[in-house]
């Protein structure tokens, strides 16, 4: 029999709550993320932040525990030599340029040799290490690159990535989600925030999924995949016959409701969008039906966390 | 200490506005030593002006602009992340932020101040200014870099500590000049050229004990506060 042990979680939250004066940003999570890309996924203001800020020791959870490689971030300042975070916000020094800002961070992990570790941290995102304008000047791209090089320059263990891919074009997006996986080949535990699904699908890994401050569900991406495919939808759709394409609809049973709006429109209510997708354009063309739009109502990502905390 | 803070937190205090500020107040404090010259009680004039103008308002409005941007500015902008997120003990970056405060203020004001005090022709000023300006940086760059960190609009929360209690309060009675931090430095003043002045009434040991006290509790509270804020 095979007694392989699990390697140790680098990341651990237990009952981990924080709240500011009356709002509770967070609300008893739970967690161990191990090496590898984790995905932080979450509408606005669900509370990834908060909770990668409490993973780098930045703010102090109201209640539980957050422990990086065994030790309090937030009390033990050694271990923050082993994590590289690039927070959310665009702000950075703008009088250094985009080298001395990635020196400045080796040099303050105390790496052996910051230039050259410098240099080497900005070609991995893709930017010029001689340049030597100041950041002041850059671009929101090259902000969210620079903030990485600065992540990354000291080779951490653990790194946090607040919406690390907002103001990069789809190559440099692929490269940079390309860059975790091979760090997180590597053996690093890399946890990244996001609140574009599709995003998260390319991480292709582990998702923590948060809502409303609490963790709303866990595990492979495709499984929680399939439980967002799998939720009532509400659908509008705009076609020359609606009464027609609704009744036909209706019949099927591929609708559980619906309700006319207008002369143009007819708004669907299904259990099951797949089948729906698969009926509808059939439906439309055998009678005589222009579909003009077929637009979800409620296909947000808000939507979306509503139907998964309420699972 | 930390030399790369400290290089950085002096990069950040050269600002266009802040050597605009440097060089109107040094322009004043050069052409009150010119006036103190030629008055009638040249002593007098000169131990007013360098107590009135030095150590009242140079040395704490510089301390201020320059102090309370030094980690202030960094926690307003969202950047203090970059050097908090670092294994550095805490009270090595205030320490690194008190001694690019210091480094920049400190020169300036103590130089101003001395050739202003040469100008005048009171042989008996020129130590004691140089001294006394140096020490009243001394404990305001710690009061502002701590306020810096403390409040988020801290220059109005400094312009506010000066013009009340500074200015105001301390006129009220014994008790009040004595937590004025001008009230020692010009007591230095005062004992050097015997010219009497308001406040100006503390013993020589406290004149220079109370103002390097100030000076490192605001260094203290810094590294004390550093380690238990929350870093946006």
């Amino acid at each position: 029999m095979s007694t392989q042990a699990s390697p140790p979680p680098m990341v651990q939250a237990a009952n981990v709550s924080k709240w500011f004066g009356d709002l509770v940003a967070v609300s008893d999570v739970s967690f161990s993320i191990g090496a590898g890309v984790t995905a932080l996924l979450g509408p606005n203001g669900a509370g990834k932040s908060t909770l990668l800020r409490m993973m780098c020791g930045l703010a102090r959870p109201s209640n539980g525990t957050v422990t990086v490689l065994g030790k309090n971030p937030r009390a033990d300042v050694a271990v923050l030599g082993r994590i590289g975070m690039a927070p959310q916000q665009e702000s950075l020094l703008d009088y250094l340029s985009g080298r001395e800002f990635v020196e400045l961070a080796a040099q303050l992990h105390q790496v052996a040799n910051p230039v050259e570790a410098a240099r080497r941290a900005i070609q991995t995102v893709e930017l010029d290490p001689d340049d030597t304008r100041r950041l002041s000047t850059y671009s929101k791209g090259m902000r969210q690159r620079i903030k990485l090089a600065q992540a990354v320059v000291h080779d951490p263990l653990v790194i946090a990535l607040d919406e690390p891919l907002t103001g990069l074009d789809p190559r440099q997006r692929r490269e940079m989600i390309q860059l975790f996986h091979r760090l997180g080949d590597e053996g690093k535990c890399v946890i990244v925030s996001s609140h574009v699904l599709d995003e998260v699908e390319r991480f292709g890994s582990r998702v923590l999924v948060i809502a409303q401050g609490r963790l709303a569900a866990e595990g492979d991406f495709r499984d929680i995949r399939n439980l967002m495919d799998d939720r009532p939808l509400r659908i509008s759709i705009r076609t020359d016959r609606p009464r027609v394409l609704a009744t036909a609809l209706l019949e099927s049973g591929a609708i559980s409701g619906c309700r006319l709006e207008g002369t143009d429109c007819v708004v669907v209510d299904t259990t099951e969008p797949a089948a729906f997708r698969r009926a509808v354009a059939p439906m439309a063309r055998d009678r005589d039906a222009s579909l003009l739009e077929l637009r979800p109502l409620d296909d947000d990502l808000e939507s979306v966390f509503r139907y998964l905390v309420g699972q | 200490m930390n030399p790369h803070i400290f290089r950085v937190v002096v990069r950040s205090q050269i600002s266009t506005g802040r050597l605009l500020a440097l060089a109107g107040l040094s322009g004043v404090a050069i052409l009150l030593a010119f006036v103190a010259r030629v008055a009638d009680d040249p002593v007098e004039v000169a131990t007013l002006s360098m107590g009135t103008f030095g150590t009242n308002i140079f040395a704490p409005f510089i301390a201020l602009a320059l102090g309370s941007a030094a980690l202030g500015n960094l926690v307003e902008d969202r950047t203090l992340v970059y050097v908090w997120l670092r294994p550095v003990p805490r009270y090595s970056v205030a320490t690194a932020a008190f001694a690019a405060v210091i480094s920049v203020v400190g020169p300036i004001v103590v130089a101003v101040m001395t050739v202003a005090a040469a100008i005048t022709g009171v042989g008996d000023l020129l130590v004691a200014t140089a001294v006394a300006t140096a020490l009243a940086v001394f404990a305001y760059s710690g009061i502002f870099l701590a306020l810096g960190l403390r409040f988020k609009r801290s220059l109005l929360v400094g312009l506010g500590y000066i013009a009340i209690w500074e200015l105001l309060l301390s006129r009220l009675g014994d008790w009040f000049a004595r937590l004025s931090v001008r009230s020692y430095p010009m007591s230095i003043l005062s004992d050097a050229t015997g010219v009497e002045m308001r406040l100006a009434d503390r013993s020589t040991l406290t004149s220079y004990v109370v103002p390097l006290a100030v000076g490192v509790a605001g260094l203290i509270y810094t590294s004390w506060r550093l380690s238990r804020t929350e870093i946006d």
